[in-house]
């Protein structure tokens, strides 16, 4: 391409009103074809644009596996804990009368010797009763015999 | 979606996006954890991307303002982002006049103002429409135009200087 024309498309260029294809022409002459003296100055522009888009990455990029599989395992956690509350539950009501029995055994054993006592407690009364009839006997008898 | 179907979709423009953060963050560790970042995203909003028209300029647009954002908190914190570039075989192995051109010109992008080296990148590498490129950066077309002219004539003035200098 004459350089005359490529001068009228770097200043356009400059100017930021160049189009793709323009810019391309452009990219082609000064990477590609022998370059006019008083333009040799742009040529490093050109080319180290032309080369910046040689860049890559290098790195492999990693997805989570996890987000599928997080949420089945969730899942499960939740179903397990249902089953083990459940477990626990049932296992409480299946001993619950045997507990009981011994419970009522215990009870009624208790009452009985609560009966017993106060029976004798009963008695016991009585007999400190009759007891202090003697006390009050022997006061009267004192005031009397002084 | 499933996994394969997301990978067929995006892996055509990881490279485009790996650019683009590379151009703004600089560091190629930054630029690939930028990378892996935005697929992430992606990942997990995977219903959504099937409603995007252009999945491609989404993620751009993701990208960008994901490495804008990490170049902020990192001024913010004061921690300069160092990077670890090395020189790779492929380089060695260009042309040496051209290997300057390439490494010059990504520093004077470096020197550039963000959105400017946006402009630039999305343009001059990627060859995007300015139509495209204003929907990505959420502009209008005039405005794309005036920041492109300003940057390639930054990048311009300053390669013409060293150019000066290089000859001697």
């Amino acid at each position: 391409m004459e350089s005359v024309k490529i001068k009228q498309l770097l200043e356009a260029y400059f100017e930021g009103t160049t189009s793709i294809s323009e810019e391309k022409m452009l990219q082609d002459y000064f990477n590609n074809e022998v370059v006019a003296d008083d333009l040799v100055q742009y040529k490093p522009l050109f080319v180290g644009l032309k080369a910046a888009k040689a860049e890559r990455s290098t790195k492999t990029f990693n997805l989570p596996e996890q987000s599928k599989p997080k949420i089945i395992k969730t899942w499960w956690y939740g179903i397990a804990a249902m089953l083990v509350v459940a477990f626990g539950v049932g296992s409480f009501f299946f001993s619950q009368p045997q507990y009981s029995q011994e419970e009522k055994e215990a009870l009624a054993a208790f009452e009985q010797s609560k009966k017993a006592m106060l029976l004798l407690s009963e008695n016991l009364n009585k007999g400190t009763e009759q007891l202090s009839l003697v006390g009050q006997f022997g006061r009267t008898k004192d005031k009397i015999f002084e | 979606m499933e996994k394969t179907e997301f990978i067929a979709l995006v892996m055509p423009f990881k490279d485009k996006l790996y650019r683009l953060a590379k151009r703004i963050l600089v560091s190629n560790d930054e630029a690939e954890d930028a990378v892996q970042e935005v697929f992430l995203k992606l990942w997990s909003g995977k219903k959504n991307i099937e409603n995007y028209k252009n999945p491609e300029a989404f993620a751009i647009t993701m990208t960008k303002n994901y490495c804008l954002d990490r170049l902020k908190s990192k001024q913010a914190s004061n921690l300069k982002i160092v990077h670890s570039n090395y020189q790779t075989s492929e380089n060695v192995e260009k042309n040496i006049e051209a290997n300057d051109g390439v490494e010059m010109v990504f520093k004077i992008m470096e020197t550039l103002p963000e959105q400017q080296r946006i402009v630039l990148q999305l343009r001059d590498v990627e060859q995007f429409e300015f139509s495209e490129i204003a929907q990505m950066l959420e502009s209008n077309e005039t405005a794309i135009r005036v920041t492109l002219s300003r940057a390639r004539k930054a990048v311009r003035d300053a390669m013409i200087k060293n150019y000066k200098y290089g000859i001697g």
